[in-house]
C-alpha cells in the first residue's frame, strides 16, 4: 500500500523515486497489446523473465511488457534498449538465444530482424524501419515507454504533469481557452471542437455534471482506442481529470465495450491505482477538487457508441439513441450536464496542457490539428497502428508507412471511417486527411479505421457487407434506418445475385439521401455512406453487375464462373479431391473439368491448384 | 396565465404555450403535420419521422422530428418544403411496403403524396411505433409490453414472451394500434399486396394544391383539426 500523495511536492517526489527505478543498463521492451499476446507474446516474456532470473541479470536489465506498439504485422514485437534493436516474430525458443548474445554481449541476431520488403534489407533499429519513421507518434510511442499496469512508469516519464499545472494554477476557463486554441476535434469521429464542448458544459446550468470517455470502438478494422485504453489508461485518466476540473465535474465513467477484456482490466487497474495514489478522490493533491471514475461495460451494441444511447447504457437502461434536440452538454446522463469525448481526445488533453497549444496547433492542417491514429488494416502489407499528423496525404499513409498493397495486386480503394464512412479511389489518394476534406469527399475520418481493399474486392459486396452489419448493429427504432436498411440491403442482395435493375440505382441514391436527412442518431445518417460513396465513384462496378450480370472482382458467386484451362491442366488431380461438392470431374494425367450446375463457387479447387489452371470469369 | 413564445410557421407568426412542441402547436393551429408514432399525453420516441419538418437556424435548415423539437422564441419552422415532402413520401412509402394491411398507414401513404411503390411488399403486421408500449406503460403503469431485440429483429412483446399477471387486460394497447383496422379494399393476402388508392379520387383534385387533406380516418385518432372542427359543428 502506498501513501497517499497530497500535496505537488509529493507528486514530484514520487517522480524521482520512480525515475530511480527506471535506470537499469539496459531494458527489454516486450509488446503485450491484444494483437502480439494472440501471437502468444505473454509466453515470450514470461521466458524472458525466467530465463533472466536464471541468467543472473535481474539487476541489469529492464523487462517492460507494455501496450501496443504498432506494428502488428509483424508481433510479436520486441525492442532492447538503449540499442534500439528490433526484434520481430519472437517466439519463446528465442528467447535464450537473445539473452545469451543481444543482451549479454550487444550481438544482434540477424534472422529476428525486420526485412524491409521495398528493399530486401534487413534494419536493425527500431527508428530506421520506414514504418515508424514516417510517422509522427506523439501519443502511440508512450505505449512503449510506460507497463499500463504500474503507474509509477506514468508518472516516471512525466505523466500527471499536466494535471499539476493545471490544478497549481490555471482557472478552469484558462485550460478551456487552451484546448479551444488548440483546435483540438473530437477524435471519435463527429470532429466536434473539443474546446466549444467543454466550455457550453461549463456554462450549463446545473450543479451536478458528469465526463465520460467513450471507448465503445466497434467499426470493424478499427483498434486504436483499445490499443491506447490497454497501453496508456493513465494518459486518459489525465485527461479526464483535466476535463472534470474545466467543467467542474466530479464524476467520470469510462465505458468499454466488454470484447475489450484487456482494456477492462487495464483501465481498471489504472483507476484503481490512481485511487491509492491519491490521484482520484477527494481533494486532489491538496488543490481542493473532487474526482472519482468508474467504469461502465459495454454489453456488445455497437449503437451504445452512440453518445445519448451510450448514455442510455450507463444509466441501465437499454442501449437506444435518443432524439438530441437538446444537445447532451446540457441534458445528458441522468438528465445532467455531460460531456463526452473519446479516448483519443481525452489522452492528447495533457500533452496539450504540456506543451501548450501552439504546439498542437502546429501539427496538421487547416481546421484539423495535432495528430490522430488510424488502424490500417485490409490488403496492405503493414498492418497495424500509425499516427500521423492530420492533412497527410492518403498516399503517405498507403504507401510510405503502410509499404503498399500486400500481394502485388493494385490498391483500388481504401474504406475510412468504418460503415459509417465511405470508400475513397485510387484517384482520391492525393487527398489531405483531415475531417472537412474526407467527409466533402463523401467519407469521414471517423473513428481512425482504414480498410484497404484491392482489385480483387468488389465493391457492391464491400458495400453489402457494410449494410448487413450495420442492420445488425441498428438499434432498430426509428423507421428509415430499420426499414431503410432493410430494402437497401434488398436491392443490393438483388443486384450481387444477378436481379438487378438498372432503376434500382436511382431508388439506393434516393433512399440514400432520405437516411442522411431524417434517421433519428448518427449511425443511422450515416448508414448510406458506404453504399453512396461507392455508387459515387465505383457506379461502373454497380452497373457491369445489373446490365452485363458479371463481377469484375470475380467476388459475387452468382455472377461468376470457374473454369479449368485444359492447356494447363496437368491432370494432378489435386482439385478433384479438395472439391467438397465433387463437381470436378476427369481423369489422371488429364485435363479435368468442372461441372457448372454442381459447383457452389467456393473457390476451394483455385487455392489448391499449383498451375493455376483454375481461372474466374 | 401561460408563457407563450412567437415562432413562425410555413410564415405564419403564431403565439406557442412555452414547452409545448412544434407538432402540438402546428396542429392547434390546423397544420396538420402527418405522424404516426406520437400520440396525446404519451411521451415522444421520434420513431416513425413521419412529422419531420425543416428548422432553420441562421440561415441553415436542419431537418427535424417536430415531435421532439420544444417551441422557442423566434424560430423558424418550414412544414411544407419541396424537400420536406419528398423525404416524408419516402418515409411513407417504407412504412406501406412494409405494413400494406393497416388503413392507417395506407391513408398516410397517400397524404403524403405516395403514388408507387418501388420495393416488393412485405405483409407484416406492425411498425414499431410503440403507441402500445407507451400507452401500457405510462398511462397505466403496467409494463406489460415491451421492445425485444435489436434491429430487424425488434418487435414488441410480453416480458420472457409470456402475459404477465400485472397485464390488465384493459385493451387500450390494441385500441391504439394504428394496424388494427384494414383498408378498405380488404385484407390483402401475401401477393397480393398493392397500394389502396380508395382516397386517389380526392387525390387527384388535390394533387396540385399543397394541402392534400382527404379526411383521413386516420385524421381522427390524429385529432385532426378538420376533425375536430367537424365533430363540433355536428
Amino acid at each position: 500500500m502506498v501513501a497517499k500523495l497530497k500535496t505537488f511536492a509529493d507528486l514530484g517526489a514520487a517522480r524521482t523515486c520512480a525515475q530511480a527505478k527506471r535506470n537499469k543498463a539496459q531494458t527489454v521492451t516486450m509488446c503485450c497489446g491484444t494483437g502480439c499476446q494472440a501471437s502468444s507474446s505473454q509466453k515470450v516474456a514470461e521466458a524472458f523473465k525466467s530465463e533472466l532470473a536464471a541468467a543472473g541479470l535481474v539487476d541489469s536489465v529492464d523487462v517492460r511488457l507494455t501496450g501496443c506498439h504498432g506494428f502488428c504485422e509483424q508481433g510479436p514485437i520486441m525492442v532492447i534498449d538503449p540499442a534500439n534493436i528490433l526484434y520481430c516474430h519472437v517466439t519463446p525458443e528465442d528467447v535464450p538465444e537473445i539473452i545469451a548474445t543481444t543482451v549479454r554481449t550487444g550481438e544482434v541476431i540477424d534472422r529476428l530482424l525486420y526485412v524491409d520488403p521495398a528493399s530486401g534489407e534487413k534494419i536493425t533499429r527500431e527508428a530506421d524501419i520506414p514504418f515508424y519513421r514516417a510517422q509522427d507518434r506523439t501519443l502511440l510511442g508512450q505505449n512503449r515507454r510506460v507497463d499500463p499496469s504500474n503507474i509509477e512508469d506514468y508518472i516516471a516519464i512525466g505523466g500527471y504533469s499536466a494535471l499539476t499545472k493545471v490544478l497549481g494554477g490555471m482557472s478552469p476557463e484558462a485550460v478551456i481557452k487552451q484546448i479551444q486554441e488548440s483546435g483540438l476535434r473530437g477524435r471519435g469521429g463527429g470532429g466536434f471542437p473539443t474546446g466549444r464542448k467543454w466550455e457550453q458544459c461549463r456554462a450549463a446550468a446545473g450543479e451536478e455534471k458528469y465526463v465520460i470517455c467513450n471507448g465503445d470502438e466497434g467499426d470493424p478494422g478499427a483498434y486504436m482506442d483499445r490499443s491506447v485504453l490497454e497501453g496508456n489508461p493513465h494518459a486518459i485518466l489525465e485527461g479526464m481529470l483535466i476535463g472534470s476540473y474545466a467543467i467542474g465535474a466530479n464524476q467520470g465513467y469510462i465505458y468499454v465495450r466488454k470484447e475489450y477484456p484487456l482494456a477492462v482490466s487495464n483501465a481498471r487497474k489504472a483507476v484503481e491505482q490512481a485511487r491509492q495514489w491519491g490521484l482520484l478522490g477527494e481533494n486532489i493533491l491538496g488543490s481542493g477538487h473532487n474526482f472519482d471514475v468508474e467504469i461502465a461495460r459495454g454489453a456488445g451494441a455497437f449503437v451504445c457508441g452512440e453518445s445519448t444511447a451510450l448514455m442510455a447504457s450507463v444509466e441501465g437502461k437499454v442501449g437506444e439513441p435518443r432524439p438530441k434536440d437538446v444537445h447532451t452538454v446540457k441534458d445528458g446522463l441522468w438528465h445532467k450536464p455531460t460531456c463526452l469525448n473519446n479516448v483519443e481526445t481525452w489522452a492528447n488533453v495533457p500533452m496539450i496542457i504540456n506543451n501548450g497549444a501552439a504546439w498542437f496547433a502546429a501539427k496538421g492542417s487547416n481546421g484539423s490539428t495535432g495528430t490522430k491514429i488510424f488502424a490500417l488494416t485490409g490488403r496492405i502489407k503493414n498492418t497495424g497502428l500509425v499516427e500521423v499528423p492530420m492533412g497527410i496525404s492518403l498516399r503517405k499513409i498507403l504507401y510510405d508507412i503502410g509499404g503498399g498493397a500486400a500481394n502485388g495486386v493494385a490498391i483500388k480503394a481504401v474504406q475510412t471511417g468504418g460503415p459509417s464512412g465511405g470508400c475513397l479511389p485510387a484517384e482520391k489518394f492525393d487527398l489531405p486527411v483531415d475531417f472537412d476534406t474526407l467527409t466533402a469527399a463523401g467519407s469521414m475520418i471517423g473513428s481512425g479505421g482504414m480498410v484497404v481493399m484491392d482489385e480483387h474486392t468488389c465493391m457492391v459486396d464491400v458495400a453489402k457487407y457494410f449494410l448487413a452489419f450495420l442492420q445488425d448493429e441498428s438499434c432498430g427504432k426509428c423507421v428509415p434506418c430499420r426499414l431503410g436498411l432493410e430494402r437497401m440491403l434488398e436491392i443490393l442482395t438483388d443486384i450481387t445475385e444477378g436481379r438487378g435493375r438498372p432503376e434500382q440505382i436511382e431508388v439506393l441514391e434516393d433512399l440514400g439521401d432520405t437516411m442522411a436527412q431524417t434517421c433519428l442518431c448518427a449511425l443511422g445518417r450515416t448508414a448510406p455512406n458506404p453504399v453512396l460513396s461507392t455508387l459515387r465513384y465505383f457506379r461502373k462496378e454497380y452497373e457491369t453487375h445489373i446490365h452485363d450480370k458479371s463481377c469484375p472482382a470475380g467476388v459475387c458467386r452468382s455472377l461468376i464462373r470457374y473454369s479449368i484451362d485444359p492447356g494447363v491442366c496437368t491432370g494432378c488431380g489435386a482439385c478433384l479431391k479438395a472439391c467438397p461438392h465433387g463437381a470436378i470431374s476427369g481423369e489422371s494425367k488429364k485435363p479435368h473439368a468442372i461441372s457448372e450446375t454442381m459447383c457452389t463457387r467456393c473457390g476451394i479447387c483455385t487455392d489448391t491448384c499449383k498451375f493455376e489452371a483454375i481461372s474466374v470469369c | 396565465m401561460q408563457d407563450h413564445v412567437t415562432i413562425t410557421i410555413d410564415g405564419a407568426k403564431i403565439q406557442a404555450v412555452k414547452g409545448s412542441s412544434v407538432l402540438d402547436t402546428a396542429m392547434e393551429y390546423g397544420v396538420c403535420i402527418p405522424h404516426l408514432c406520437h400520440y396525446p399525453g404519451l411521451s415522444e420516441i421520434g420513431a416513425c419521422r413521419l412529422c419531420i419538418v425543416e428548422n432553420v437556424v441562421v440561415g441553415k435548415s436542419k431537418v427535424t422530428t417536430s415531435c421532439t423539437l420544444n417551441v422557442a422564441e423566434g424560430m423558424v419552422i418550414r412544414t411544407d418544403t419541396e424537400k420536406i415532402r419528398r423525404l416524408r413520401r419516402n418515409i411513407a412509402e417504407l412504412l406501406v411496403a412494409q405494413a400494406p394491411n393497416s388503413r392507417a398507414i395506407q391513408d398516410i401513404a397517400v397524404r403524403c403524396g405516395v403514388t408507387k411503390v418501388r420495393y416488393p411488399f412485405h405483409n407484416d403486421n406492425c411498425v414499431l411505433c410503440g403507441r402500445c408500449v407507451r400507452v401500457c406503460a405510462e398511462m397505466w403503469q403496467a409494463k406489460a409490453l415491451g421492445f425485444i431485440g435489436r434491429g430487424k429483429h425488434r418487435h414488441v412483446d410480453f416480458p420472457f414472451g409470456k402475459k404477465p399477471d400485472y397485464c390488465k387486460t384493459c385493451n387500450t394497447c390494441i385500441d391504439i394500434c394504428p394496424m388494427t383496422t384494414i383498408p378498405c379494399i380488404g385484407p390483402m393476402k401475401k401477393g397480393e399486396e398493392r397500394l389502396c388508392g380508395s382516397c386517389e379520387g380526392q387525390l387527384m383534385m388535390t394533387t396540385n394544391i399543397t394541402d392534400q387533406c382527404v379526411w383521413c380516418e386516420l385524421g381522427k385518432g390524429f385529432q385532426c383539426t378538420r376533425h375536430v372542427q367537424a365533430a363540433g359543428a355536428m
